[in-house]
């Protein structure tokens, strides 16, 4: 029995004038020792976000040392000609800053954050950093043995165990991108800091690093700031690397990585395609968003709201890397876990939304939702400093002109549902997905063989 | 002594203000104006979470937050989510053991939407609730509980350091998600009972943050919201006050399938609202907060018997705070080697107390963390909604950098030495077992005989 409510009710309120809001354009320049910089004064936001890019893709790590690049990283906020390890970690500390460091297929990351007063003390030492790295032989050492003790970790957690899988299916062995990004044991065992400093020596130099400073800059003389410390900074020159061709194996097939009692399955669906210098991409992001973006897209509402297999699944385009002549590509790929029962029937489901796609097509009706939220969110998803930085520099890191962002969202608006559907369906073809599956096989493997979405091998896991 | 190092010139708060008002029925509304970015956060906090679950339904309040987005009278099945990120707005909910909070963040134009729908569900949710949105949220809770705590090394931990900290019968003795059984028990006439005991206009707060006017924004409030009945049925909860100390070191050994051995414990600590409670805040910053603290320095750069050490503190309002301490253990490292050097260092810090160089850096992280609360519409409304509920003042989110500042290295030193002792704290071990371990029951050996044997080191 339902109850009646007491309350007064109107009917759903129009919404107001929008007022304009556009993805902001960075002012680019470069420092007299060569750093490309891009900076952009956000109004209010009291944390600045500075972003350093640098050309040491992984696959230019030496054979066998895979996880050079991770380690140097790493070693960046480990001490330098002027603070130990200990003391640079605190002098960040006390300015409030944090300093993070990834390296990733394209090349190696770093991100400061800091409040706006202490921006000159924060930039002097990711430029101490950058500059001088003491990369000492103990803390190198004491690195290597830390990352050798995160695998563990990271090969028990579902998710990660899925990702790692997936890419040595999809990729040639040869492939760099074949292996985790991070290293294995066998090769970060064989990192010391003389094979740390060559890779630095090789492959860091301002000629080919960006720096973008995002955030408030009221009454910041950022150039004279950026002279005084990414300036000091000095190198040879370098042409930038050639990049290699992304090629995957996408024949549809499924690998069962065992995890005797697991409750839940981790599944990851995934092949590689266009990314963001194709033309196709903002077709491909709408219809992405349509098939797995949020719990009312197509998979959620019949995985999660109908049947209740899930906590969610989603489905993404992520780039893997980028060339300015558009030979890269994206993983594109559908994620999520569903319990141990259901493996089956939510597998089988997942297909069906993938075949009534492919047979009937997006609504006009999604296409409009799906256009408003993404073109809709940009100003809350671009809030911070953080955010607005980290775009900009996947625009350079991935080749593309600084108004890509803005001219995105135009394209988004401009999209059709036709376009969308083509795109979406062509990205997730249902006999060109490779499956990883994390989970109990003697529970899974035979409900999975019987529905027929390609050939079922079973690994053990670590 | 250190009066605090300030990184803006009006620490935190950066000038903000907010304006506070009461609707006939009881509804608070906090409001705060921010022109500088086309968007306005809506919070709605309800005061109800975990702590007002009875015994055999826990994990209702966050059930029941799921049954919040399947319609209402005028909002049909998903139409909540649709119609936000429709809007180009986002939107959540999320359940505390204090407090059950939904939140959409909309670009400035469709804040009356928002309004619309939120009044919607408090109003009328009970027209449109039904048992086939209560069997299938019931299912995804459920693979919420599995891909977040049951299928993850590690992912009971915090289940079972609460269930350790805060004794049988507490009201904070078990978490927000609650057991598999009790989800299965929990009955649509819990669910309805739930809502006509607790979801009521004067038993929650309403802030709207940004690009608004706030005169405007009033009257769409009072529109929408202004004839929802209050009522006055809500139980007080059961009370959360225990002793400042557990008086003995409880201790759990877990024996799983994990990859690496873990020492982790419970603190027991000052309520939320209290100055101690921001000295000790500061004082686990020192030890266990980023990379130079006392803990990283000891365990992960010198001794390196440990892979990752840190602390964290679980602000409590309704009963003691909680100090989480978490470390995993390096190779073949022993806990005991890891346990020794922890009571060394926290012996040690009681002691001597914070350097002036400490105080300065756990005070500038402390002031970094409020920087990026409060940087985002949604985070302040957030904030201004927790210190209305909670402590009855939403203007204390405003100073609370502040009072972080205001601590004396004498303070952090006298909480640490009051509680941060092995007498006060809820151990658990993990023993990593070989996959094929048939027997992977905890032994659950609560201790109580033995709390000499680590403090004698």
């Amino acid at each position: 029995m339902t109850e009646l409510a007491t309350m007064d009710f109107h009917p759903q309120p129009q919404p107001g004038d929008a007022k304009p809001w556009a993805f902001p354009a960075p002012e680019r320049g470069r420092l007299d020792n060569g750093v490309t910089v891009l900076r952009c004064h956000r109004p209010g936001q009291q944390v600045v976000a500075v972003e350093v890019l640098l050309d040491a893709p992984l696959e230019a790590e030496p054979a066998g040392l895979d996880g050079v690049a991770t380690i140097m990283a790493r070693a960046f906020s480990e001490g330098t000609d002027k603070h130990s390890a200990e003391e640079f970690a605190a002098e960040l500390e006390r300015c409030g800053a944090t300093l993070d460091a990834h390296a990733d297929h394209p090349g190696v990351r770093l991100s400061l954050e800091v409040p706006a007063s202490r921006l000159p003390k924060g930039l002097g030492l990711l430029a101490d950093a950058l500059r001088a790295p003491a990369f000492a032989d103990s803390e190198v050492e004491r690195l290597v043995r830390n990352r050798l003790d995160e695998i563990p970790h990271e090969l028990a957690n579902p998710s990660r165990r899925a990702a790692k899988e997936l890419s040595k299916e999809l990729f040639p062995a040869s492939s760099r991108m074949s292996r985790p990004r991070q290293g294995t044991e066998e090769t970060v065992a064989g990192i010391d800091s003389a094979a740390v400093r060559a890779f630095y020596e090789r492959h860091v130099r301002p000629a080919t690093a960006t720096a973008v400073v995002v955030g408030d800059l009221t009454g910041v003389d950022l150039d004279e700031l950026l002279g005084d410390t990414l300036g000091a900074w000095t190198g040879s020159s370098a042409q930038p690397r050639p990049i290699p061709p992304v090629v995957a194996d996408d024949r549809g097939r499924v690998v069962i990585v065992d995890r005797p009692g697991a409750v839940q399955t981790q599944l990851l669906i995934g092949r590689i395609g266009p990314d963001r210098h194709d033309r196709v991409w903002p077709a491909q992001v709408l219809g992405t968003y349509c098939l797995g973006g949020t719990l009312t897209s197509r998979l959620d509402r019949v995985l999660r709201e109908e049947k209740g297999y899930t906590y969610g699944v989603r489905s993404f385009g992520q780039v893997l890397r980028s060339a300015p002549d558009g030979t890269g590509a994206a993983m594109l790929a559908i994620s999520g876990s569903v319990d141990t029962p259901n493996t089956g029937p939510a597998l089988d489901d997942l297909w069906k939304v993938l075949r009534t796609l492919a047979a009937e097509g997006l609504t006009d009706a999604e296409r409009d939702v799906a256009v408003q939220n993404l073109v809709g969110v940009a100003p809350l998803k671009y809030e911070t400093a953080a955010a607005v930085a980290g775009t900009l520099a996947d625009q350079v890191e991935q080749h593309l002109p600084d108004h890509y962002q803005a001219d995105l969202y135009r394209q988004l608006a401009a999209t059709g549902t036709v376009e969308a559907t083509a795109a979406v369906v062509s990205a997730f073809p249902v006999d060109r997905l490779v499956t990883v599956l994390v989970g109990d096989a003697a529970q899974i493997k035979a409900p999975v063989e019987a529905l027929g979405i390609g050939e079922v091998t079973v690994v053990t896991a670590e | 002594m250190p009066m605090g190092h300030t990184a803006t010139d009006q620490a935190g708060s950066g000038g903000l203000t907010a304006t506070e008002h009461r609707l006939a029925n009881g509804l608070r509304v906090v409001l705060s104006e921010d022109h500088l970015t086309p968007v306005a956060a809506v919070c709605l906090w309800y005061d109800v979470g975990s702590r007002h679950e009875v015994k055999g339904r826990t994990g209702l309040a966050h059930l029941f937050e799921h049954l919040m987005f399947q319609g209402s009278a005028q909002v049909k099945g998903n139409g909540h989510f649709e119609l936000v990120q429709g809007a180009g707005g986002s939107l959540n909910g999320t359940t505390s053991f204090e407090r059950t909070n939904y939140f959409e963040t909309m670009p400035a134009h469709q804040l009356e939407l928002a309004l619309w729908l939120e009044a919607d569900r408090m109003g009328s949710l009970l027209t449109a609730l039904d048992d086939e949105s209560m069997e299938n949220q019931r299912d995804v809770v459920k693979n919420e509980r599995r891909q977040r705590y049951d299928n993850v090394p590690y992912g009971t931990a915090f289940e079972k350091l609460t269930a350790l900290a805060y004794p049988e019968g507490h009201p904070y003795h078990h978490t927000p998600i609650g057991s598999m059984a009790d989800l299965d028990a929990a009955t649509l006439e819990d669910a309805r009972q739930f809502f006509r005991t607790y979801y009521a206009p004067n038993n929650a707060v309403l802030s709207v943050v940004g690009d608004i006017d706030p005169e405007q924004t009033l009257a769409w409030i009072e529109k929408y919201f202004g004839s929802i009945p209050s009522h006055d049925g809500k139980p007080a909860p059961r009370d959360g006050s225990l002793p400042d100390v557990i008086g003995e070191q409880l201790r759990e050994i877990v024996e799983e399938e994990v990859p690496a051995r873990a020492l982790m414990a419970a603190y027991r600590l000052p309520e939320d609202g209290t100055r101690a409670c921001d000295a000790v805040d500061l004082a686990l910053t020192v030890l266990g907060g980023g990379e130079s603290s006392r803990l990283y320095n000891r365990l992960v750069r010198r001794d390196r018997t440990a892979v990752a050490a840190g602390f964290g503190l679980l602000r409590l309002a309704g009963a003691p705070s909680l100090g989480w301490l978490d470390v995993k253990t390096s190779g073949d490292v022993e806990v005991p080697v890891i346990e020794a050097a922890i009571d060394e260092e926290l012996a040690r810090f009681a002691e001597q107390g914070p350097t002036p160089e400490e105080m300065e850096r756990a005070q500038a992280q402390l002031e970094r963390e409020w920087l990026d609360r409060l940087g985002t519409v949604a985070g302040r409304a957030d904030e201004l909604c927790r210190y209305a509920v909670l402590f009855g003042d939403p203007q204390l989110a405003l100073t609370a950098v502040q009072r972080v500042l205001d601590v004396t290295a004498e303070e952090v030193q006298e909480v640490a030495k009051s509680r941060l002792r092995p007498d006060n704290r809820a151990v658990l071990v993990y023993e990593p077992v070989a996959p094929e371990g048939e027997d992977t029951e905890e032994a659950a050996a609560v201790a109580g005989t033995d709390e000499n044997e680590e403090a004698a080191k």
